[in-house]
């Protein structure tokens, strides 16, 4: 009888080279404005790692991006979104457009079609046209343009709630009357507020913090953002687009 | 046929005579008419049960001898008969009532508690190999459905509501002393005093508080049951049964 | 997702079945959607249990009002991703004023059903007084618990009115996970494949002391925009509405895909 104990069997080394690291990111397209929200708290497991990272990120004065899922990845891709847009400007001496940013972040996405960013995007601004828009991607670059979006570790308790709240899904008008298409800024910024306060109280990856980037249409009025407390201006002139970020506190618990 | 429960020859010791009667059970209430007199008062407000606690020997240490017992917070009982076949039941019925509260969270009203002791008072007169309990009982409890009831257990597992009753030795003249002293808005209060009154009808030797056991059910207020059923989910709720101190008899008894 | 899940022999420490050689030596990369903590016997089991859970879907939902309760559910039977039935109701009377609701495996939703109306009528043939939604709670709690180690593929919610020692009565809602532990909740109750959609959902639209009509339409609203966003729930809806006086039953239509 040989000693099986003795032989040796070939062992499988595993390296997992990705992360998930929480959070929940949101985005509302207006008539004229599009708001871009994500919580701050960054964990693994059941670990938070810092209560302040942000994932919402000023790219041009009318284009911000929201990332979501591997920490890591996302970061290193806003750079290069951020380098990219960069290059452009010196070409072209103008910002991208927002549908072209839109279409750079699918080539850059789908370009490590297999080894991917593992990351959620959404990208939220104002279009050529003046209109607000919100793209959102999957981690290899499908991509589609619509009026809101969420992602993240709360996806699944927000988007049900978005769907009744902006596309008044299951609601019937009043006789005569008709859901209007997109919402007043103050109406929006309340529904942001709520999904996170919401998603904060029932998801533990979801807290801390949260960072509202308001982008208004070139030309519209401050209204419904006048007045807001700790209402922070990000961009650069004061007669194209403009950007605004707000902080609010979520519960650390 | 060698089994556990004796076979085919294990047939009951308790069998019918030719006039219908089950003399084993005659006998067990003869042993309960042996016993030392118990009763029971329900009050407006509340249950008494007393009974008289005697010792054969002034050497005996009669403050180990408990005649009145706790069943669960709610509900408590005395008896009349056999000690130690009144101490097997209690254990069995506040068992019966841990299982109760494992199952639903509460304790079991004063109805059920009073069934199951009765059940298993009426399995001892149909198996095989044992003989019927040779106790009566007063079961005094309260619960949020019924409010106070008093009920009497007999050996043949039978069982009565009563307002008030007697067992035991002088339970006849007690009876007809409770008749003509009953009343049904009578008090706790005096309730107790006419239970002691009662006692004292045929009591041998001196009325002492160590030679009487009264335990009480007092009704709870709907404040305190408010307290004590919503959001009781972690606290527990108040006694509404509880034996009194021999200082409290003693205080009773001087009046 | 769709598929039952199948027994596989997983070692913990390597992912497969030790003595046979894994095909290659070189350093694999794992895609995310299998973690590597998921690979372990014990989260096997649990994986097992999930996939039950989920096999014939379906939600059920609970809320508190002033001076009323709700309870909903959505009305689709399943296969993994075949729906087979389309009145599947898995809201349950259990007294005037107390609804059952189970969600889970449906074969435990039918055993459960027919287990709890036999205990009910037991109850209340043996102790002739009314069954308090607080007394059932902790008779569906220890029945379940009475299956620790193998047990029913269930989690209900009970929605109901107490009876308070002063005569009125107290909106009591209570969830159990499918082990029995109790979950008393103030506001709402959710269960079933859509739970974290209800979550979502009812944390946004639920408020305090809702007159029962506000209710009717915060539950629905509720449960219908959840079962949208969930491929195992749906298919319309049945919602009930507890007052003292009357319940107040409706079924909803819905999306029908």
């Amino acid at each position: 009888m040989p000693n099986m104990s003795a032989i040796v069997h070939p062992q499988q080394r595993h390296f997992n080279p990705y992360a998930e690291n929480g959070g929940t990111i949101l985005a509302i397209a207006g008539a004229d404005f599009t708001v871009i929200a994500g919580d701050t708290r960054q964990s693994e497991g059941y670990s938070i790692q810092t209560r302040y990272a942000p994932k919402v990120f000023r790219l041009t004065d009318r284009a911000v991006l929201a990332v979501n899922g591997f920490a890591a990845d996302g970061n290193m891709f806003v750079k290069k979104v951020k380098q990219r847009l960069e290059w452009y400007k010196h070409a072209h001496a103008k910002d991208m457009p927002l549908r072209a940013i839109a279409r750079l972040i699918q080539t850059m996405l789908y370009a490590q079609r297999f080894f991917p960013y593992y990351v959620y995007n959404i990208l939220g601004g104002i279009e050529e046209d003046g209109s607000g828009a919100v793209y959102s991607f999957d981690p290899v670059g499908s991509y589609e343009r619509e009026a809101c979006r969420a992602a993240g570790a709360a996806q699944s308790l927000v988007q049900p709630f978005l769907d009744n709240q902006i596309y008044f899904k299951n609601q019937t008008a009043a006789p005569g009357r008709s859901h209007p298409s997109h919402l007043p800024l103050p109406d929006v910024l309340s529904i942001v507020v709520d999904s996170f306060t919401s998603a904060t109280e029932r998801h533990i990856e979801v807290g801390d913090g949260l960072e509202i980037y308001i982008v208004l249409a070139k030309g519209r009025s401050l209204q419904g953002v006048e007045g807001l407390h700790g209402l922070r201006e990000l961009s650069t002139q004061e007669d194209g687009e403009r950007v605004f970020v707000l902080q609010r506190d979520l519960k650390k618990d | 046929m060698a089994t556990a429960d004796g076979g085919a020859y294990s047939y009951s010791l308790t069998v019918f005579s030719p006039s219908g009667k089950l003399v084993q059970i005659e006998h067990a209430l003869a042993a309960v008419a042996q016993g030392t007199t118990s009763l029971g008062i329900k009050a407006s407000n509340g249950i008494v049960i007393a009974t008289e606690k005697k010792s054969s020997s002034i050497l005996i240490d009669d403050s180990m001898i408990e005649k009145v017992a706790v069943i669960c917070p709610n509900i408590g009982i005395v008896y009349s008969g056999m000690g130690p076949d009144f101490r097997i039941l209690v254990a069995k019925a506040r068992k019966s009532a841990q299982a109760y509260w494992k199952i639903y969270g509460e304790y079991p009203p004063t109805r059920v508690l009073t069934q199951e002791i009765a059940t298993v008072m009426q399995q001892a007169t149909q198996s095989g190999g044992v003989r019927p309990y040779g106790v009566s009982l007063l079961v005094a409890g309260y619960d949020v459905h019924r409010g106070p009831s008093l009920y009497q257990v007999d050996p043949s597992g039978s069982f009565w509501a009563w307002k008030a009753s007697a067992i035991g030795k002088n339970m006849i003249n007690a009876k007809t002393f409770l008749e003509k002293r009953y009343n049904d808005d009578i008090s706790l209060e005096d309730a107790i005093h006419t239970a002691l009154l009662t006692l004292k009808e045929g009591f041998e030797g001196q009325m002492t508080e160590k030679t009487i056991e009264i335990g009480v059910i007092t009704v709870p207020t709907t404040d305190e049951l408010e307290v004590g059923k919503i959001g009781g989910e972690t606290g527990r709720p108040k006694p509404t049964f509880r034996k009194l101190t021999e200082e409290e008899v003693r205080d009773y008894l001087a009046l | 997702m769709s598929q039952i899940w199948k027994y596989v022999r997983v070692t913990p420490s390597g992912g497969r079945v030790r003595g046979v050689p894994a095909r290659s030596s070189t350093t694999s990369i794992s895609l995310p959607g299998t973690p590597d903590h998921l690979s372990s016997q014990s989260t096997l089991i649990l994986r097992f249990v999930m996939s039950i859970m989920e096999h014939n879907g379906g939600s059920v939902v609970a809320m508190a009002g002033k001076n009323c309760v709700a309870i909903a559910c959505d009305l689709r039977l399943g296969a993994g991703a075949q729906t087979i039935a389309t009145n599947f109701e898995k809201i349950f009377p259990v007294t005037d004023r107390m609804y059952l609701g189970l969600a889970g495996l449906a074969s435990d939703v039918v055993t459960l059903r027919e287990k709890f109306r036999y205990l009910t009528n037991m109850f209340l043939i043996k102790e002739s007084r009314p069954l308090e939604p607080s007394t059932f709670a902790h008779l569906v709690s220890s029945t379940l618990y009475e299956r620790r180690f193998g047990p029913y593929f269930c989690e209900p919610v009970l929605a109901g009115l107490e009876r308070t020692p002063s005569g009125s009565y107290k909106p009591y809602i209570v969830g159990t996970d499918l082990i029995g532990c109790l979950n008393f909740a103030k506001d709402f109750i959710v269960t079933g494949t859509a739970s974290d959609k209800l979550f979502g959902v009812a944390e946004g639209l639920w408020e305090p002391d809702l007159e029962p009509e506000d209710l009717f339409e915060t539950i629905s609203q509720t449960l219908m925009n959840a079962v949208d966003r969930d491929a195992y729930s749906g298919w319309g809806a049945v919602v009930h509405v507890i007052t003292p006086d009357k319940v107040i039953t409706r079924t909803l239509k819905g999306r029908m895909d």
